[in-house]
């Protein structure tokens, strides 16, 4: 009997630590996701300022040139965007990312992002293609300031909000196994 | 994507659905022109029209459907791709050009800098032209143009719309490779039956004239495409036939494009639409005599009137260009009136009386 609550102790214990861990990576790859998503914006901006390129077509290269989540809602906006159905541009925008931002999307498509970071997002779409190439260089600049200091937010926290996890984890474990005990 | 599906893109949702309800051969439609506040006008086999809300033509405005400034604005962002800044310098020059080739031309409020346009803003006024790929349109003017294997300098004279555009773009196309000749060319528009012994040519040289293997010698042609009318490039590759062996500047201003094409694609022949400015012409005049032909058209009337334009007259009078054709809507756009050699010997006039034989649409009269 006695092994038999050895044995479920460890389990909860390495149950809940394995969460804390879990927790602490989707700290980190939410920080590499932005950092993607950062890549992308400035090839897009590459595109737009050097090559003067339609956002159809800067959001296409754009997105072939990278991989997950932040490449596919590029790719998505660029295909309805040359597909040319009559939606405005904003429309696009946000319905595609209201859709890849949802829960029922598959995980590795989903734009995990918080609530600060998908209005940013909006707010970019939303002056995109607004006005001249210097309008759009401004709005691509005050986006990227604004993916900096996320990134640079989660960068900062980092080390202390992975330790966190993983030590509220097992010690959560840990009390779990005791008061089931 | 048929023609129609693919050029109706651009409009908003609203005149989209009235011009899919357009019964008519689209085939003909030659211009679409909105205006904010006014009623939507066509213009349809050379005839300007009005469109109801069901998509019906009528001679007068009553019952026209009235464009409103929200439908220009939306067909504005749908023509500009949703990416107006990408068409900066186009939009300066009052136009952009349209997958197809098709021209939207602008007008709105210009806004000045230094005495120069900047941009447009509050575009209210758009005219969508169609561009027409019409294959074999230069069929009768070919044997014009070359001698022993060599093409001549070549000069297009016409009016606006008249199909110089259409014209010099089959011409680059046979050139290029896709000349094979058909057994019984179209003929001028005007001419008569030639069975009927009533032909009003008065040309020296015969215009069953061919070369005799039925081909043009392939050539390899350098097309400044300026405005993307000739080639109708998307994403570089031209949409409209050139033939086998031209490359295409897209969108080059016409003196850089054409000494970057000596230098770098050593084409044979180099073609380029509407040249004007001083720059041009002198970049023209340094082709020549860098043993490379030139296709090329103009805005005129007649050879006399390029003859008083400042720099393209002095080439015209130093007999620069061996080859003049000119072009006008008499029997329907695209009716050459007359071929002339550089030193001005009329080598066809079309004269005669104002019978309209062919004409098939804008350009189709060649």
């Amino acid at each position: 009997m006695i092994w038999l609550r050895l044995t479920g102790c460890v389990l909860v214990t390495v149950s809940c630590g394995a969460l804390g861990v879990l927790k602490a990576h989707q700290w980190k790859d939410h920080r590499k996701m932005l950092e993607e998503l950062r890549r992308m914006i400035y090839l897009l901006r590459g595109e737009i300022l050097y090559a003067r390129s339609p956002l159809a077509e800067a959001l296409q290269r754009a997105g072939e040139k990278s991989a997950g989540a932040p490449a596919a809602f590029f790719l998505r906006v660029a295909g309805r965007l040359a597909a040319q159905e009559g939606e405005g541009f904003y429309d696009i925008w946000q319905e595609e990312l209201e859709d890849l931002t949802g829960t029922s999307v598959r995980q590795g498509r989903r734009l995990s992002l918080s609530r600060r970071e998908i209005q940013e997002l909006k707010e970019f779409g939303q002056h995109l293609g607004y006005l001249d190439v210097g309008m759009q260089e401004r709005t691509i600049a005050l986006y990227l300031e604004q993916l900096d200091m996320s990134i640079g937010f989660y960068r900062e926290h980092e080390r202390e909000r992975v330790r966190m996890c993983t030590s509220l984890g097992i010690m959560g474990g840990l009390f779990l196994s005791v008061i089931l005990c | 994507m048929e023609r129609k599906d693919e050029l109706l893109r651009v409009f908003s949702g609203s005149l989209r659905a009235i011009l899919k309800r357009f019964g008519a051969d689209f085939g003909k439609m030659q211009e679409i022109r909105l205006r904010a506040g006014l009623p939507l006008m066509v213009v349809w086999d050379n005839h300007p029209c009005f469109l109801s809300d069901d998509g019906q033509m009528s001679d007068g405005p009553a019952g026209a459907h009235r464009v409103s400034a929200e439908e220009v604005r939306e067909t504005l962002e749908l023509v500009g791709n949703h990416s107006l800044y990408a068409f900066e310098e186009e939009i300066r020059q009052g136009f952009i050009t349209i997958p197809g080739g098709h021209r939207v031309g602008l007008a709105g409020r210009a806004v000045t800098e230094d005495g120069e346009i900047r941009t447009i803003k509050n575009i209210s006024f758009l005219n969508i032209r169609l561009a027409h790929q019409v294959k074999g349109c230069a069929d009768r003017i070919m044997p014009f143009l070359t001698e022993g294997g060599q093409v001549f300098h070549t000069l297009v004279i016409s009016p606006p719309g008249c199909g110089k555009t259409t014209l010099l773009r089959d011409m680059i196309r046979q050139l290029a490779g896709g000349g094979a000749r058909t057994a019984e060319a179209p003929r001028f528009a005007g001419d008569r039956n030639p069975e009927g012994g009533s032909r009003e040519r008065t040309g020296v040289r015969n215009f069953r004239e061919r070369p005799e293997n039925g081909r043009f010698r392939r050539m390899n042609i350098g097309v400044i495409d300026e405005r993307s009318e000739l080639a109708a490039c998307s994403q570089g590759i031209p949409q409209n036939d050139l033939g086998i062996s031209t490359d295409v500047m897209d969108c080059c201003p016409k003196a850089e494009g054409m000494m970057m094409m000596i230098r770098t694609m050593s084409p044979d022949v180099i073609a380029v639409d509407e040249i004007g400015s001083r720059r041009d012409l002198e970049a023209m005049g340094y082709v020549m005599n860098c043993g490379c032909r030139i296709l090329a058209t103009v805005h005129g009337d007649t050879v006399e009137d390029v003859a008083c334009k400042p720099v393209l007259g002095e080439m015209v009078r130093g007999r620069m260009f061996e080859r003049y054709i000119v072009l006008s809507r008499r029997m329907g756009a695209g009716t050459v009136e007359e071929v002339r050699s550089g030193g001005g010997e009329v080598l066809y006039t079309r004269g005669g009386a104002p019978e309209r034989e062919q004409t098939g649409g804008k350009g189709g009269g060649v």
